[in-house]
């Protein structure tokens, strides 16, 4: 038990004398866990919500619309009330496709004519103020929220002379809005059956009274079409009977379709968070390499000291684990703290389902793998040094420095002949290849995430410019599924950048701390600061620029991978920023450091590795 | 002697450390003069100051105080720069840790300076292949550090400091580290230097390598506090060093 | 010069003085400069005298130079019984030290100054020591003595710099 109190005690001592490493460890841990845990949180999380709001309107299992005016389609429509294995209906309800006018908005919506009673299958659940009444619509919710409209504004529902061009004066009834409210058989408008005769895709709906809708249908020239609900005696069998009664005027869809189509929004994002943790993890990895590669000599040679000092291997490495545990824990914790907060924010499951993600992150099976996989870094993080250390001769580990770099004939012989800056700054490189390696590697894999991005970015400008006027696109800006992907898009870019330059930071920290002695020779050999400096930056950068320039053609392939759009044409101009703006970062957090030291008189420097 | 024969002119040089309690005055208020050719040997007990003293020297510090004129430029305010450039040009350095880069061979070692200083990488090569004949390594130029004895490293850290052809040669317990054999070999090359006329001011606790010295001074605590002519006295018979005369 | 030096160094075979003397020059090298001719006659003289050593002379009367000297049995004895002794040449650091305190007590001189000086005069002997050995060649007799000499001045230099603390400091204390 002593022991285990001295092992705890030197471990928490070693933190605490170097909280700056401590603290860089902790983040580059952390950002990782807590990617992993938005995107497990992210597991089926619209089940629920969707599975709420079916079981709060009686969600109907299939809904079944005609899109023509012909009264022979109505009554095929009809005929489905009694076909065999249904069990309850409403409707069928007019459709028609106004154009809404409110606060200087234009756009086509679609309009249902309802009772003002409530209906057996699929009777909307109002969220705020009340159910339709006369000269009263309620407004479904996701439309309310794109267009800001609360209850008791008031809207217009007309058509003008140029048909749906945007710009044309509208005239027609106005409402007020008396209610806003979710239903489960509101088609979200990537998949949406209807299509609207300008070319638009069905973008929210609102819910009026029979009469109101007859007489907007009326004045449309006859009702857009008309839509049914039905329940079935067996749920499942949903899909069986859309493809039984599937017809060339009549279109049918599923519940489940809707669950998986409602699920899909989150999905997409899931696919491109998952990536985006994938891209994360790798960095984190290097992160994690290499810091463990700058402590690696600290490490050495502490555990020479206390193999002097005449502890056993087991200590040595139980200290070495206790830090790192310790460490991973509290990272994988802050973590999942995280991502327990960040995961609403991104999946709010379009506000056209009900509830919030059932809690998902305290899932057990969630919090065990982030944990496990963070104690697997503690474990390879200290099993790497503990090895090397307990191989090393004691004697050897305790001296000036334990590692000795590798001869690089070749640059050593190349860069004699390159002015001062860059012969300090190749051999500098060349000492430690392992960790220009992993820094090549680092850039590369930010480059190639921020390429895609780009690329996306492009893509949607692209389609901005495509489609002119009007609110609602076609998974582009304006669609809630595009939305949600950028946002998603810009919180992993965040993390990804952030933990590019934790990346970074490490990589010169490590290779300050294993170039003091060399750099303290240097300067005592008569190079002047800023030469010293210089060859920090070089170094950092020529490990740096092939990254940058692999990341390139990475990031177009990531695009093509993951975005399903073959890819637009590239801007040469923003693929040479990010890779430039990329080196120009590296530069910058070089220098930092790199001039600080450099103005230390060298005394000093020379000082602290004697003792 | 007017300034400009003189190497090396301190006065009243200070460093302190830390700060009110704390205070430790690691040079207190020292003056010097070095001339052309002189070897002039430091010695005192452990914490007196005098590896202190020659890193002022050498401009790897600062002083907090006094003025110190290398060659006649006045160098105790000069800026990192400034500073880096004297030891690229006028100031060699010899570490008692030797301070070898350990990835380097010998000859590669030698030869940093002098690419440092802007040479052309087949002048410094050439420099360093006569430095290493200099110093009686022409065998070992290709052997790396580790593959070579402590007198050997430190004799390639002798020659590195004579790269670039220094006015001044400062060497901070250049035996420190060395066992007697070392020591003698060490002992033999700075013979050798000072006979060729170099300027050298050693930090020592050897007295044998004080012994080479034109002038010996005694720090303690900071301060010196007395100075020896070897030199310029009237050569004694060595005979009387054995008592066989009864 | 002891006696007994020069009675081994007859132990090789009978010689003439001036042949012992080239002998000791040869063994001193560059130390052997202060040696005086005359003493080594002297002492064997006294050797003589003793029964350690006997004479021979080529026949006649001649210049003394021209006697030839031999070990008797006696000789032998003692010089077999010098080899075997462990005696060391003492340090004799009892007189110097006992200047420092007699000055001291009786107020004659600075203990100080005393002991700088002395330091000031080993060092030059050191420095001469030192010079001559690197001179010689390696590993002849006269460098391995050069060695021990330079390595007693620096124990004894050491000594110096130790008492030059202690009185220093006595000094301040008082």
């Amino acid at each position: 038990m002593g022991k285990l109190l001295l092992v705890l005690r030197l471990a928490m001592k070693d933190l605490r004398r170097n909280p700056a490493e401590a603290a860089l460890l902790l983040m580059a841990i952390a950002s990782a866990a807590a990617t992993l845990s938005i995107a497990l949180a992210l597991r089926g999380v619209t089940d629920h919500p969707y599975a709420t709001t079916r079981a709060a309107t009686e969600g109907p299992d299939v809904i079944a619309a005609v899109q023509t005016n012909s009264s022979a389609a109505l009554a095929g429509l009809t005929a489905l009330k009694h076909a065999p294995g249904v069990t309850r209906s409403s409707g069928p309800y007019v459709l028609d496709f106004p154009t809404l006018v409110v606060n200087g908005h234009q756009d086509p919506v679609l309009v249902e004519g309802r009772d003002t009673t409530p209906a057996t299958v699929d009777q909307p659940k109002v969220t705020a103020g009340t159910w339709v009444r006369n000269g009263g619509v309620v407004v479904e919710r996701s439309l309310a929220d794109l267009l800001d409209l609360k209850v008791g504004e008031r809207i217009t529902l007309g058509t003008s002379q140029g048909g749906y061009a945007p710009g044309q004066k509208v005239v027609g009834p106005t409402f007020e809005i008396v209610g806003i409210a979710v239903s489960a058989a509101v088609q979200p408008p990537a998949i949406s059956t209807y299509a609207h005769p300008s070319g638009f895709p069905q973008p929210g709906l609102i819910w009026a009274t029979r009469a109101a809708s007859e007489r907007l249908a009326l004045a449309m020239g006859g009702p857009f079409g008309y839509t049914l609900n039905l329940d079935l005696a067996s749920a499942p069998s949903a899909p069986s009977f859309v493809a039984a009664h599937q017809s060339g005027e009549l279109s049918l869809i599923s519940w489940q379709t809707m669950a998986t189509k409602n699920g899909d929004i989150i999905s997409i994002e899931q696919t491109i968070l998952l990536t985006g943790s994938s891209l994360l993890a790798l960095l984190a990895l290097a992160s994690v390499a290499l810091l463990v590669g700058g402590r690696m000599e600290q490490q050495t040679r502490r555990v020479g000291l206390l193999k002097a000092v005449g502890a056993s291997p087991g200590i040595v490495t139980g200290i070495l684990l206790t830090e790192q545990l310790l460490l991973s824990v509290v990272a994988a914790t802050l973590g999942l703290v995280i991502g327990r907060f960040a995961a609403p924010f991104l999946t709010n499951p379009g506000a056209s389902l009900l509830g919030t993600p059932g809690a998902p992150s305290l899932d057990l099976s969630a919090i065990f793998l982030v944990f496990a996989a963070a104690i697997a870094v503690a474990v390879i993080a200290t099993f790497v040094p503990a090895v090397r250390a307990a191989r090393t001769s004691t004697v050897v580990a305790l001296a000036d420095s334990p590692r000795p770099p590798r001869r690089a004939r070749l640059s050593i012989t190349i860069s004699s002949r390159l002015p001062v800056p860059l012969l300090l700054g190749v051999r500098l490189a060349s000492r430690r290849r392992r960790r220009a390696a992993l820094s090549a590697a680092s850039v590369a894999v930010t480059v190639g995430a921020l390429v895609a991005v780009l690329l996306f970015r492009e893509h949607a400008n692209a389609l901005e410019s495509e489609s002119a006027g009007g609110l609602y696109r076609f998974s582009g800006p304006g669609d809630p599924l595009w939305e949600r992907g950028m946002d998603v898009m810009l919180v992993f870019t965040i993390a990804l950048v952030t933990l590019a330059l934790v990346n970074a930071i490490l990589a010169t920290w490590a290779t300050v701390q294993d170039t003091r002695r060399s750099a303290a020779i240097e300067r005592a050999l008569g190079a002047s600061p800023e030469q010293s400096g210089s060859a920090m930056i070089v170094a950092q950068l020529i490990s740096s620029i092939p990254g940058a320039v692999v990341g390139v053609p990475l990031g177009v392939a990531l695009y093509s991978a993951v975005g399903r759009h073959s890819s637009t044409s590239l801007s040469v101009v923003g693929l040479v920023g990010v890779v430039v703006a990329a080196l120009f970062t590296v530069a910058l957090l070089a220098a930092i450091p790199a001039s600080a030291s450099a103005r230390r008189p060298v005394a000093e420097a020379l000082q602290s590795e004697t003792i | 002697m007017t300034t400009d024969d003189l190497i090396v002119r301190a006065r009243g040089l200070r460093r302190d450390y830390g700060r009110d309690e704390s205070l430790v005055r690691a040079v207190d208020g020292v003056d010097l003069d070095v001339a052309s050719g002189e070897t002039v040997a430091v010695m005192g007990p452990s914490g007196c100051g005098k590896s202190t003293l020659l890193h002022l020297l050498g401009g790897l510090d600062r002083p907090s105080d006094g003025e110190l004129w290398l060659y006649g430029h006045r160098i105790e305010r000069s800026s990192e720069r400034a500073l880096a450039r004297m030891r690229r040009k006028e100031v060699g350095f010899v570490f008692q840790a030797f301070h070898l880069m350990d990835e380097l061979t010998a000859r590669e070692n030698i030869e940093l300076p002098a690419l440092l200083a802007g040479r052309s990488p087949r002048a410094a090569r050439r420099r360093a292949f006569e430095l290493l004949e200099q110093v009686g390594l022409q065998d070992r130029a290709g052997h790396l550090p580790s593959a070579l004895s402590g007198g050997q490293r430190q004799r390639v850290a002798i020659a590195r400091a004579l790269a670039n052809e220094p006015l001044l040669v400062l060497a901070d317990e250049p035996t420190g580290n060395l066992d007697s054999v070392a020591t003698l070999e060490v002992l033999r090359l700075l013979e050798r230097l000072h006979d060729g006329g170099q300027t050298l001011v050693i930090v020592t606790h050897d007295e044998r390598i004080a012994a080479t010295a034109d002038r010996l001074i005694s720090m303690r605590d900071g301060c010196f506090i007395d100075e020896t002519r070897l030199t310029g006295g009237s050569r004694g018979h060595l005979g009387e060093l054995i008592g066989l005369d009864a | 010069m002891q006696q007994e030096v020069v009675l081994a160094m007859l132990a090789k075979e009978p010689s003439q003085g001036f042949q012992l003397r080239a002998r000791l020059d040869e063994a001193l090298g560059p130390l052997g400069e202060g040696l005086n001719a005359g003493h080594i006659y002297v002492t064997l003289g006294r050797l003589e005298k003793s029964g350690l050593v006997g004479l021979e002379s080529p026949g006649g009367v001649g210049p003394t130079d021209r006697k030839i000297y031999y070990l008797t049995p006696v000789g032998q004895e003692r010089v077999a019984e010098w080899l075997a002794e462990v005696s060391w040449p003492k340090p004799d650091l009892a007189e110097f030290h006992l200047k420092l305190v007699a000055a001291t007590q009786g107020g004659l001189a600075d203990p100080v100054a005393i002991i700088d000086s002395q330091r000031r005069e080993l060092l030059r002997r050191l420095r001469e020591a030192q010079r001559a050995a690197m001179e010689e060649p390696d590993r002849s007799d006269a460098a391995l003595l050069l060695e021990g000499i330079v390595l007693r001045l620096q124990a004894d230099l050491r000594w110096l710099e130790t008492c030059e603390r202690n009185w220093t400091d006595r000094r301040r204390n008082q």
